[in-house]
């Protein structure tokens, strides 16, 4: 390391190669690694054209992560209880041959439909990580059953998008958000989660630019301190309502665009009957969804006008709130405000759908094929999911995702359609992630066999009866393609050889085809297969991209969505039974659900503030997002680790009341479990809501007791009725531990 | 000529890059020793808050306390650029000394956790500028509330404001940045 004014010295043999970091944070970040020997020495970012792709703290810290010393390095056989986390390194031919035995087995003695492959969102690409490489190992050999639908991120959202506009590509391009002249963040903190590169770059040159911004949440974020003139807390769970209460103000002050209304939507009468009182008797005005949302009617009111008459406004709906009961109400009645104030398919405006919303403006090659196989999933249409569900992305499948550990549990004697008894998990830590984690730690342990390809020693992986070591981003050739700012496409040259024994994931499914005598499962390297997929896209010049790792497709002004839609509807009509946006949705009345209304309403939820429940769990737990960790990734690495010490977040007043200081352990519990970890007193939370940022690993102590923090030990696994992830809706109480 | 860094707390997210970029680019371990530090500074009671961050590498004062204050003339200033650097072979460590940590008012002498730890800080990533680079937390930062240079050039492109929330302007010593401030509505004149 160079002393401070030291002349440094001219190293010909250090290289610098370029490569793309995409951590399912939603970013697609230029990483600049310096390779000396075959090592990494250090990391840079885009230094380039404005805007440039810059690297969080995450993709910073990647030299720490990938060369941590518990990185898992061999593959390894459990000895002692599943769940122990005690293995002992056995060689690939050995673990290889017991997974293909095991496939063979299971396969045989219970049907295709008992394994379940299961893939995830850690560090993706488009090659490597993507479920299609097993897809299509477990198709060859007849046992490809894809039965699980549903995107943990979002589901109340897709819901929401699908039924209202009939399509999943409902985002415009954040630069667009510089020609609004309000922006409504609701529960939203992009400083902290991304969602796309550059998405705070692009608040700040708002902000700069004089553009208003409000924010609605439950706490005053960095995003919300940093970028809004306004906040406005709210109880978790109730946004539908406040936002149900604005369009009462603004019906009543005849604020609405009805022209908008009447040339693109359907049902916006009945929804007005509902808003307005004439349907149940109540008129949703902002005093009544004061009690409901915390909120003081006059704020609501205010709120309303000044989002109303400020043209364009872009109500951009953050997908946490989204992950509530009924977060598809929330999500509906966003898009059905922008479309009453006209904000639909305009600069500067927004569709209202959710705020990670896709974009789809690159397009790329489709990479390994899923062959048809006997045993596929045949298109069943269960009357619980949206009919036009499977256009969308995984959304596939008859079971919703988050009913993966009851389903796991009960099998067919519970009405689910396979009895499950083998598991082969990559790419994911859903034992840390699914909602109600002593129910998923006991479906795990029912079933015969586990496979776990990981980076390290996650809760998932302990559970594994073969775990095998996976290369990471760096140690590999894959394909990642950012949805903005700008839209970009990154090429992953292999920059150093994989660590010790680990395998890409494609050796290993090339590998583990081998062992179970598929002779044409794959035919190309990954550099290969990289070049096929890149032929179909708007890379016009390959050996360009592949050396400087990324390239940038300059649109020549904002995506904004809809906008065709807009302007001339009569060629573009919405993807929709009407072809209009549905405020109304025959096809969600025709669904018939209970708590499924065709019209956005606020629906007090299980678990909200008026339960019962609460004289005995008091305190709304909210499960948000920190900078350390992207979801459950790098909760590991001493650089992050270090910046964020795990806690569970409460305010001050909470505290008191309950004689607790700041740095206490705490126990946080409820009837499916508890947590026992420090506690951080904070003002930037309201009082009655207790933070614990989902991602912290899951480690019971000797008496079964989470020390690690895992918010999931305290989260029921009950989809909402349209599917919304129900991971922000949970009662919970503190007490001195 | 000095080199100098501006820092606009109005865009600074407190979102810790800078502070990773640098311990990666200078190889520092997870432990005390951070170049670069970023300080969350909350005001008020819930809900009439207010937050901002300041991020604080070393300001290469134009007259250094922690020169005058070193024992063994370990720290020198650099003519030709106004950077602090230290010469570790010469300082005395940390168990023994650490006298410069007493007197920066912005915590920049660093030490970390080793036995016998030898002084360390933020030298303005010279092995970078002198290849025509920024300094890496600059780059780094996602909201480009960093920039850095002559500090000449600093003033005429930011100003001349040496105030922001949390932050120190100690006159006697001169240090070397520009700020934008982030005003607190409630209290005025915190900036």
């Amino acid at each position: 390391m160079l002393e401070d004014g030291d002349i440094p010295e001219t190293d010909a043999q250090e290289r610098i190669i370029p490569t793309v970091c995409s951590c399912h944070c939603g970013g697609c970040c230029v990483v600049k690694a310096h390779v000396k020997d075959g090592i990494i020495t250090r990391i840079e970012t885009d230094d380039g054209e404005e805007p440039q792709l810059r690297a969080c703290l995450r993709g910073r810290a990647w030299r720490q992560r990938v060369y941590a010393p518990d990185r898992i390095k061999y593959p390894m056989k459990r000895i002692g209880a599943r769940g122990e986390g005690r293995f002992e390194p056995i060689s690939w031919d050995e673990a290889l041959d017991t997974i293909a035995g095991e496939l063979r087995r299971i396969r045989n003695t219970y049907g295709p439909e008992a394994i379940l492959f299961w893939g995830g969102g850690g560090d993706m690409g488009m090659l490597q990580d993507s479920g299609k490489r097993m897809a299509r190992l477990l198709a060859l050999m007849d046992s490809f059953v894809n039965l699980y639908w549903g995107i943990a991120s979002f589901e109340g959202g897709v819901f929401a998008d699908m039924s209202t506009f009939g399509t999943y590509w409902t985002g415009s391009t954040r630069d667009d958000l510089l020609n609004s002249r309000l922006i409504l963040m609701w529960g939203w903190d992009p400083s902290v989660t991304i969602q796309d590169t550059n998405t705070a770059w692009y608040l700040a040159q708002a902000r700069e630019a004089g553009v208003r911004i409000i924010s609605v949440d439950p706490r005053f974020t960095s995003s919300t301190a940093t970028f809004a003139h306004q906040w406005i807390p709210i109880w978790p769970g109730t946004d539908a309502a406040m936002l149900i209460a604005m369009a009462n103000v603004i019906i009543t002050k005849n604020l609405h665009d009805q022209a908008f209304l009447d040339k693109y939507t359907v049902g916006f009468d009945k929804f007005k009957e509902y808003v307005m009182g004439q349907e149940d008797g109540v008129p949703k005005t902002p005093e009544w969804a004061e009690p409901i949302t915390g909120v003081p009617a006059e704020t609501i009111r205010n709120l309303a006008h000044e989002y109303a008459k400020t043209k364009p406004s872009a109500l951009i709906a953050g997908i946490g709130p989204g992950r509530s009961a009924y977060g598809e109400q929330y999500h509906r009645a966003a898009i059905t405000l922008s479309a009453m104030t006209g904000n639909i398919g305009i600069p500067g405006g927004s569709s209202g759908s959710r705020s990670w919303g896709t974009v789809g403006l690159l397009q790329i090659g489709p990479g390994m094929k899923i062959p048809k196989s006997p045993a596929r999933d045949k298109p069943v249409q269960p009357k619980n999911k949206l009919p036009n569900r499977a256009t969308a992305p995984f959304g596939h499948g008859t079971v919703n995702s988050c009913l993966l550990n009851d389903a796991l549990l009960k099998g067919r004697a519970g009405g689910y359609p396979a009895d499950h008894k083998l598991m082969y998990i990559n790419n994911s830590n859903v034992l840390n992630q699914w909602p109600n984690t002593g129910k998923t730690v006991a479906a795990f342990k029912n079933l015969e066999f586990i496979v776990v390809e990981e980076q390290f020693m996650t809760p998932t992986a302990r559970f594994a009866d073969i775990l095998l070591p996976s290369t990471t981003f760096l140690e590999q050739c894959d394909l990642v393609m950012g949805a903005q700012m700008p839209p970009n496409y990154g090429y992953r040259t292999k920059v150093i050889e994989p660590l010790g024994e680990c395998k890409s994931q494609l050796d290993i499914a090339s590998a583990l085809a081998e062992r179970l005598g598929i002779a044409d499962f794959n035919d190309k390297s990954a550099d290969e297969w990289v070049e096929q997929m890149l032929q179909s896209s708007y890379v016009t010049d390959i050996p360009a991209l592949r050396e400087k790792g990324f390239q940038k497709i300059t649109l020549p002004e904002p995506h904004v969505a809809f906008r065709k839609q807009i302007e001339d509807p009569d060629n573009n009509p919405f993807p929709t039974p009407s072809g209009k946006i549905e405020i109304y949705s025959q096809v969600i009345a025709d669904m018939n659900k209970p708590d499924l209304p065709p019209i956005p309403k606020y629906i007090e939820s299980w678990e909200s503030r008026n339960d019962p429940l609460r004289a005995k769990y008091p305190l709304q737990l909210i499960t948000t997002h920190t900078r350390r960790r992207a979801h459950t990734q790098f909760d590991n690495i001493p650089w992050l680790r270090e910046l964020d010490p795990h806690s569970v977040g409460m305010n001050s007043t909470d505290a008191e009341a309950r004689s607790i200081k700041d740095g206490d352990m705490v126990r946080v519990f409820n009837d499916r479990g508890q947590i026992i970890i420090p506690v951080k007193i904070i003002e930037t939370i309201r009082p009655g809501v207790v933070d614990i940022p989902q991602g912290a690993w899951y480690a019971p102590d000797e008496n079964g007791i989470d020390r690690g923090g895992c918010c999931n030990v305290l989260t029921l696994d009950r989809p909402s009725p349209g599917w919304a992830w129900p991971t922000n809706t949970a009662l919970v109480q503190i007490e001195k531990a | 000529m000095q080199l100098g860094f501006h820092f606009d707390q109005t865009r600074c997210t407190g979102c810790w890059t800078c502070v990773v970029a640098c311990k990666d680019w200078n190889d520092i371990p997870a432990g005390s020793a951070n170049w670069m530090r970023v300080s969350q500074i909350v005001r008020g009671k819930y809900p009439n808050l207010w937050m901002g961050f300041l991020a604080t590498p070393c300001y290469h004062c134009l007259e250094p306390a922690c020169i005058e204050a070193c024992p063994t003339d370990a720290i020198t200033k650099r003519q030709e650029d106004g950077i602090v650097v230290v010469n570790r072979d010469a300082c005395l460590g940390r168990d023994k000394c650490a006298v410069c940590l007493e007197v920066c008012p912005y915590g920049s002498p660093q030490f970390g956790d080793k036995p016998d730890a030898r002084m360390q800080k933020c030298d303005f990533c010279l092995d970078r500028w002198k290849v025509g680079k920024k300094p890496v937390c600059v780059m780094a930062c996602p909201t480009r509330a960093l920039a850095a240079g002559p500090i000449e050039e600093m003033k005429s492109s930011y100003g001349n404001l040496q105030q922001a929330a949390g932050f120190l302007y100690a006159r006697e010593l001169g240090p070397s940045v520009v700020l934008k401030p982030k005003d607190d509505p409630a209290v005025p004149d915190a900036g």
